[in-house]
């Protein structure tokens, strides 16, 4: 199989509203900075997947607008798959070098939320229009049942949910591209207004403007560009069916325990804790950190709730999550999955801004639909795992 | 300064529910839950659908579920958004009893102020029932919401 | 390793009473049913349509991944005619993370108007006001062909009666109804130069293709219909920036496809192609190289077998077009009708193109 590596990341400062650009002004922004990160033109760029989530813009299928910025005449796709977009637009980028018919390949996704007045309702329109749509379930209400059923089923309680608002509020402090800026502690998060019981507003992430960037390129091209690209070692993503109610048990997501099996069989990953260093996690509610330090085998069933309090998954930890600030910082929706990757990219390559010591593996991950989709991106310094 | 435009979406649809669907809707009218049996896997699925994505089959054995059942999670929500309803309101899952799938719903008939009170009045595993609308019409708003039944 | 098409699944092309998920599971449980696997024997989904206004749910994969059989198992979508999501299913096949994938296209028009959807894809800031209707666009663009090429009406009703015959007899198209020229030319004008006949109408349709790589494939079908050329890519948002006499974003994806295919247009024996106009249909064929540029009307006599499904003008499903094409094309080479064809789909007022080359 070919070997994919990330070879150039760019981002733009993550804010409410970016009132400066238009929309493809934006992506053109992420695509130049991740152009000059990895030293490349426009024109060595030979395919472009692009991504984002049309309706929070407020356009509909704005990549025929955005093509403008650099893909007229390239071939170009765009990939929508709800929350998981940034990162399936990735994995398409590194399947159209995987594939061989292209040696360099871009994702870039732009997102800009900050042009919709509200964005719950945009979400709720993902719900089906028979059934489920005048329940009001909205991303919030969908993370919220979750810790619902953790916290009965576990005894997790709020403040332990608060201690991973915590740790990525700090870390995001550190990324000069993240959206919020809030050195806060338990006390604030806590006393923060209930927004969808247990929910409070410091525990949900922000909307957010903004574009990014990252480059794919084969082996060969990969050495001529960076001396410390990240390679891609595997990828995979996972359905479940459509409703809601069909999850056997909110308090363990299951799909994500499947698809982490296969990534980390495919990949040769023994033990997801001490092979992985640093994971870049979609959370954008605190307890969907805990249901995925879980699901993907960095904590017992029950116990992921502790990590953050005792602090494993801050930076200088065992298990590094989120030390961008994460989804809970910043959250340009489509985009969002993206940066996840960017990040975990960065770390790979020593580059980050919030730089974990030692980091040779990293995992990226987004979910999305209303808790269905997972998409998951396993990267390391080396070509292979091991040997 | 910059300068910005208003603009809005409004756009109408209209929605089939499918002629497999629209049985269901028929039977809330005589404040029937109807769901479907897979033939391969056994589930019943509510809320039903024309095929089960599991075994990969087309689903036509129907069956009535009761309107009762018991809570898998529910959430309070305390701010407004745009088109959502007026908080707060209670939204949460129903397993009925006979179906093997929840169901997404709104839940209520208390008061919704303290959410610690509704999270242990709707604790999982709380037996609740559906309220009916008077006059029904066909639609999933012909329930409600689903109320606590009394011990 | 080579790629090929071993099952494909089509449903009828009507306005469906089902939502648009139940019609994608029929499309998707016939080419397994063709193809004689299930859907177990699939590692990867591959969805194209359109999302949110196209439907009316946002994320529409949700609803349509469990329909293609994806139910816990690897899947993805691209947004727009699944012509282009042809491409990313070859892609991951020919990387060799998946052997077996299934690419389902589901085309959805009836639960709101069409129009009113693609208005929203128009930018707020200089072009969205103007209220432009893809039918104007269309016929702008073919207010220029004519101009430029001398073409007339005679020419384009002539288009319109071809499909329309080819339509009649084929089961999977929606607009049977046979018509003549003089029909044509005195119809209704829709907008100007263009009459109501020839503006493709819209329907609802899915189509299922199982894809898999050569020593799978050859397993599964003795004989897959190879993907042997692929090319996709898009011209200017701005139509003041577009040669409007011509289709750049289909020459330069045909020009992709012949690379990779090592072949000429001479060798293809049908084109498959999206023609949502009259116009539309001369200009295909000439920027996929069969006539020079405003030649292909005397192309409407000629032995090249173009449309026999009848077209996009007899079946166009927002979403699904492209597939449809595609699947008439594959059932010609499955038949023994040729060896080589090419297939091609746009979207939009023509701003993109998809261009596939199947073989035998």
């Amino acid at each position: 199989m070919r070997r994919v590596a990330v070879v150039g990341v760019g981002q733009t400062k993550f804010r409410t509203r970016r009132d400066d650009k238009t929309h493809p002004e934006l992506t053109y922004e992420a695509m130049n900075k991740a152009l000059e990160h990895a030293g490349l033109d426009i024109k060595d760029i030979q395919a472009i997947a692009y991504g984002t989530m049309d309706p929070f813009d407020g356009i509909y299928l704005p990549e025929r607008w955005d093509v403008t910025s650099g893909g007229i005449g390239k071939p170009f796709m765009k990939i929508s798959t709800g929350g998981t977009t940034g990162m399936t637009t990735g994995l398409a980028a590194y399947e159209h070098v995987a594939s061989g018919l292209f040696d360099i390949a871009m994702a870039v996704c732009t997102q800009r939320v900050g042009e919709c007045v509200d964005a719950q309702p945009v979400l709720n329109t993902a719900v089906c229009p028979i059934y489920e749509r005048y329940s009001g379930a909205g991303a919030i209400s969908v993370a919220a049942i979750q810790a619902t059923v953790h916290m009965h089923k576990y005894g997790t309680t709020e403040e332990d949910l608060a201690w991973v608002s915590v740790k990525d509020h700090k870390n995001a402090l550190k990324n000069p591209n993240a959206h919020i800026k809030l050195d806060i502690g338990v006390e604030e998060v806590l006393n923060s207004s209930v927004v969808s019981s247990p929910l409070k507003l410091l525990e949900c992430c922000p909307r957010s403007d903004g574009a990014v960037a990252v480059i794919f390129a084969s082996e060969e091209v990969a050495k001529k560009i960076r001396d410390n690209p990240a390679w891609v070692i595997a990828e995979t993503t996972i359905s479940d069916d459509y409703y809601t109610g069909d999850r056997p048990d909110l308090s363990d997501w299951d799909t994500l325990a499947i698809a982490g099996r296969r990534l980390y069989r495919f990949a040769g990953v023994d033990d997801p804790k001490k092979d992985i260093d640093v994971a870049e996690l979609y959370s954008p509610f605190t307890i969907q950190e805990v249901l995925e330090l879980e699901a993907l085998g960095f904590a017992k069933k029950g116990e992921g709730k502790n990590l953050a309090r005792e602090g494993v998954t801050f930076p200088d930890g065992d298990m590094p999550t989120n030390p961008s600030g994460g989804v809970l910082c910043a959250n340009p929706i489509g985009a969002t999955g993206l940066v996840r990757l960017a990040e975990a990219s960065l770390q790979i390559m020593g580059e980050a801004s919030n730089q974990v010591r030692d980091v040779d593996v990293s995992l990226a991950h987004a979910w999305g639909g209303t808790l269905q989709f997972h998409t998951l991106m396993l990267l390391s310094a080396k070509k292979k795992l091991k040997g | 300064m910059v300068l910005k435009f208003e603009t809005k979406w409004e756009i109408p649809f209209i929605h089939s529910a499918g002629e497999h669907g629209t049985k269901f809707f028929e039977a809330l009218k005589d404040k029937k839950i109807m769901g479907v049996k897979c033939p391969e896997c056994g589930r019943v699925l509510v809320p039903p659908r024309a095929f089960c994505e599991r075994c990969f089959v087309d689903t036509t054995d129907w069956v009535e579920v009761s309107d009762e059942g018991e809570v898998v999670t529910v959430t309070v929500t305390y701010i407004k958004f745009t088109g959502l309803p007026d908080p707060p309101y209670a939204t949460g899952i129903v397993k009925l009893d006979g179906a093997d799938t929840g169901m997404l719903c709104l839940l209520g008939g208390v008061d919704l102020s303290d959410w610690k009170k509704v999270h242990e009045t709707f604790k999982p595993g709380a037996r609740v029932r559906a309220v009916w609308k008077e006059e029904r019409e066909g639609k999933i708003t012909d329930i409600l919401y689903f109320e606590p039944v009394e011990k | 390793m080579k790629v090929g098409i071993v099952g494909i699944g089509i449903t009828e092309f009507k306005i469906h009473d089902e939502p648009f998920y139940n019609v994608a599971y029929r499309a998707a449980k016939k080419a397994m049913e063709d193809a004689e696997i299930e859907r177990r024997e699939i590692d990867s989904f591959i969805l194209g349509g359109y999302d949110n206004l196209g439907v009316g749910r946002t994320i529409s994969n949700m609803y349509v991944a469990p329909a293609a059989g994806g139910y816990l198992r690897h899947e993805i979508r691209v947004s727009e005619d699944a012509a282009f999501a042809l491409p990313l299913a070859y892609m991951r096949v020919k990387s060799g993370l998946s052997d077996v994938a299934i690419v389902l296209g589901f085309g959805h028009s009836s639960e709101t108007p069409v129009e009113l959807v693609e208005l929203q894809s128009l930018d707020p800031l200089f072009h969205r006001d103007l209220k432009l209707s893809l039918q104007m666009g269309y016929a702008m663009q073919s207010f220029v062909y004519r101009n430029t090429f001398d073409v007339s009406e005679e020419d384009t009703a002539k288009v319109v009666v071809k499909n329309r015959k080819n339509a009649a007899k084929n089961e999977y198209a929606f607009q049977k109804e046979s018509i003549s020229e003089e029909e044509v030319i005195s119809s209704d004008m829709a907008v100007y130069p263009l009459r109501k006949p020839e503006i493709a109408e819209w329907c609802d349709g899915c189509v299922a293709f199982v894809l898999a790589e050569e020593t799978t494939a050859k397993r599964i079908n003795p004989e897959p219909i190879w993907v042997e050329g692929l090319g996709w890519t898009y011209d200017n948002y701005f139509m003041g920036a577009r040669d409007l006499s011509k289709l750049f974003a289909t020459a330069k994806a045909a020009e992709m496809a012949y690379k990779m295919a090592e072949a000429k247009p001479t060798e293809m024996e049908a084109a498959e192609i999206m023609d949502l106009t009259s116009d539309y249909h001369f200009m295909i064929l000439e920027a996929l190289g069969f006539a020079e540029y405003g030649k292909a009307k005397e192309l409407i006599n000629s032995d090249l077998l173009v449309n026999k499904s009848g077209g996009a003008l007899c079946t166009n499903a927002y979403g699904s077009t492209g597939a449809f094409l595609l699947a008439n094309l594959a059932f010609q080479l499955r038949d023994g009708e040729i060896d080589k064809g090419i297939a091609q789909a746009m979207t939009g007022i023509a701003q993109n193109a998809a261009v596939a080359i199947l073989a035998k």
